[in-house]
């Protein structure tokens, strides 16, 4: 009981010292995204009372910290929206970030602060698998439910946890929508899939053999590579000779450079190539130039798909932070919008009755497809794009209802190419 | 037919691996240190060719030179500021040192260019040329042949030229050399410059047939240090032939089992030269 009451005294402390600097912060933010965000007509009540504190630790610095930035972007962009337009639950919202500098240890050790020193209201994912790995484990013991904003990797949904929801395809799906509708759509009956072995990419090729058996499609090879590898060669010639339908790569951005590369360089010719990270990035054109024609890759989201309040937030996030938003800017601000849903449907802060609201809900966000889990908290709703590059540019060929063009295949054999 | 394939890929590996540990090797033969901030000496080589090709429209075959004089002067400060100080000095000392020097040069890349991977698009060299159904990867064997020009280049500077043999004098015996009237500082200076114009060479290459990032220098100085062990350290030739047997090892072991496995036979290697013959193919026992 007492230390229930010191916790609140303190809690009235540190509320106190930011009722300053809160409303402060609030009034810049709405003089810049005010006018964004409020319709024009409508004028928002001002938030008031002491603010909800949702805490999150991104990777802005280390191996993944420019790509964690466009996922703390996104979540500043909410709370500056948030504060600008009635707050939440008609309070003020305060985003409490710390940087985890890619680290899983730092991570985890950052959300335990943040739970028991800081002591946040609610929390949102960090970046990357492995990260998210080990923050699910703290958020769970002290019964925190996680919008897992910023990974996809199987294995954080097979360790049996309560209240971690993901907001987007686990990496075992990735490459569903391409081997179910894409390769019976062309009659392809074999495949080869390599990957590297790291937690994620490992995750969307061994999803990708199970897919690939259930549907009847022969896995004629299926091997795996070590991080930083730096020549594929022998792999390829072996596929060479197996002459597969389609190629699969669970890859980053530059091993799935290096198999293109290294596949012309051997006359290597599958009818279709799929990676699934490196094509959808447009450094991927960047680094292969026309040999980026025909991947196909899986995508979480794109700038110009039509979902609700899709084209606000591109909006919203180039005029906050002067660049555009990518993906991970788009699964942190869609995160941030089932969090938004959940507590306003419940109307408290009862984490309790968040984590049961999170397991039942369904409802859109910028992304494609919708929100919804399974009953381990896996994302089943949302609907990975398939886009593929054609003459330089990013083509989005599936789902039907978001395509921007055709589908082109097979792909030509690279002599073939002009 | 195949087998032939994989061979010659493992060969045109092995071409992008002697570059590299030529330079290492050179440094270790004169000073006795082993340059853990080789790699990023290499990284770069890289980002210079790739900054001259994609912002100023330099031919990345002619960014070669401009990084390799760059990086000579790179490496010439540093060992005038910073390695001079610990040679003849306990080898943790030229470990950390350069262990530091490498992680600094890798955060500051980091910083300025992001971890983003980036890489030089020249077309002429992309794909690869046939002959009898053997695949000759473009970029690789281009680089192979640079690889050969600057290291060939550079084994007859040493055998030929008095500042050669000053440097192979040096790499023999310090003292006597010193004591022949040979400026061995500045014999240490020009071989820094040197093996650092060597890495920024290798990563000018790297950067046409692979990706450049700030990381890439830790994938391949663990492998060089391999190699120089295989071939004996100190010793020029040896790097060169060590290089080409990882790269086949890696490719017939690859191809046989699976890349993965690959990956550890460096590693495997230099256990079983460090067991069976520690001088390596190339060494001189030591006393």
């Amino acid at each position: 009981m007492s230390a229930s009451k010191v916790n609140r005294r303190e809690l009235m402390r540190r509320a106190a010292i930011l009722g300053v600097s809160v409303p402060a912060m609030s009034a810049l933010l709405a003089a810049e995204a005010g006018a964004q965000a409020t319709p024009a007509g409508t004028v928002a009540a001002a938030p008031t009372g002491d603010p909800i504190r949702i805490g999150a630790s991104v990777s802005t610095t280390g191996t993944n910290g420019r790509t964690g930035l466009y996922q703390q972007e996104a979540y500043l962009l909410w709370e500056a929206q948030k504060n600008a337009s009635g707050g939440l639950l008609g309070r003020p919202v305060e985003m409490v970030l710390y940087d985890d500098q890619s680290d899983p240890t730092t991570g985890a050790r950052l959300y335990e602060r943040l739970i028991t020193e800081d002591q946040v209201d609610l929390v949102m994912g960090p970046y990357a698998s492995g990260v998210t790995q080990a923050v699910a484990q703290i958020t769970e013991r002290y019964g925190y439910p996680l919008l897992v904003a910023g990974a996809s990797a199987n294995s954080i949904w097979e360790s049996g946890f309560r209240a971690i929801f993901g907001v987007y395809s686990v990496a075992g799906d990735y490459f569903k929508d391409i081997i179910t509708t894409i390769a019976p759509a062309q009659d392809y009956k074999t495949a080869a899939v390599i990957y590297e072995d790291a937690v994620f990419p490992m995750s969307t090729g061994q999803g990708a053999v199970t897919t690939l058996q259930d549907q009847g499609i022969e896995v004629v090879l299926e091997e795996s590579y070590p991080q930083k590898a730096t020549d594929v060669s022998s792999v390829l010639t072996k596929i060479r000779d197996l002459d597969p339908d389609m190629l699969i790569g669970g890859s980053y951005l530059p091993d799935s450079v290096l198999i293109v590369r290294q596949a012309k360089e051997l006359g290597l010719n599958p009818r279709l190539y799929a990676f699934s990270v490196g094509a959808a990035q447009p450094d991927f054109v960047e680094t292969l130039g026309a040999d980026a024609n025909y991947v196909l890759g899986p995508s979480m989201w794109e700038p110009e798909i039509e979902t609700e309040g899709n084209a606000d937030f591109m909006a919203a996030y180039q005029q906050m932070w002067d660049r555009d938003p990518d993906y991970h800017s788009a699964t942190g601000y869609a995160g941030c919008q089932i969090l938004e849903r959940a507590v306003t449907n419940v109307g408290e802060l009862d984490l309790e009755a968040l984590a049961e609201a999170l397991s039942s809900l369904t409802m859109n966000t910028i992304l494609p497809g919708e929100y919804r889990v399974d009953e381990t908290g896996k994302q089943i709703g949302h609907i990975p794009l398939t886009v593929q590059w054609q003459d330089g540019q990013k083509i989005i060929v599936a789902p039907e209802d978001q395509q921007t063009g055709e589908l082109n295949l097979p792909t030509p054999p690279w002599d073939e190419r002009s | 037919m195949d087998i032939v394939q994989v061979v010659i890929s493992g060969i045109l590996l092995g071409g992008v691996y002697t570059l590299f540990a030529t330079g290492l090797n050179l440094i270790f033969g004169v000073m006795k240190i082993i340059n853990l901030g080789h790699g990023e000496l290499m990284m770069l080589g890289a980002y210079i060719t790739f900054f001259l090709s994609t912002s100023a429209g330099v031919n990345p075959l002619v960014s070669i030179p401009v990084a390799a004089i760059a990086m000579a002067v790179l490496g010439w400060i540093l060992q005038f500021a910073l390695v001079e100080r610990v040679v003849n000095q306990p080898a943790i000392n030229s470990l950390l040192l350069t262990f530091g020097l490498s992680t600094l040069m890798m955060g500051v890349a980091l910083n300025l260019w992001t971890s983003n991977f980036r890489s030089v698009i020249y077309e002429p060299l992309t794909g690869s040329w046939t002959i009898l159904t053997i695949s000759f990867s473009r970029s690789r064997l281009v680089a192979f042949f640079i690889a050969i020009l600057v290291t060939g280049g550079m084994w007859l500077f040493l055998k030929r030229s008095t500042f050669g043999k000053s440097i192979r004098a040096t790499s023999q015996h310090p003292q006597v050399a010193q004591l022949c009237g040979i400026d061995v500082r500045q014999v240490r200076f020009a071989t820094f410059a040197l093996g650092s114009a060597m890495a920024a060479v290798s990563g000018s290459l790297i950067a046409m047939i692979f990706t450049v990032s700030p990381e890439m220098g830790r994938m391949f100085i663990g492998k060089g240090f391999a190699i120089i062990v295989l071939g004996g350290l100190g010793s020029f030739a040896g790097a060169f032939l060590g290089a080409l047997i990882l790269g086949v090892s890696e490719t017939l072991t690859a191809f046989f089992t699976n890349t993965q496995i690959a990956e550890g036979v460096a590693y495997l290697i230099l256990l079983l030269v460090l067991v069976v013959r520690p001088s390596g193919l190339f060494g001189k026992a030591e006393e």
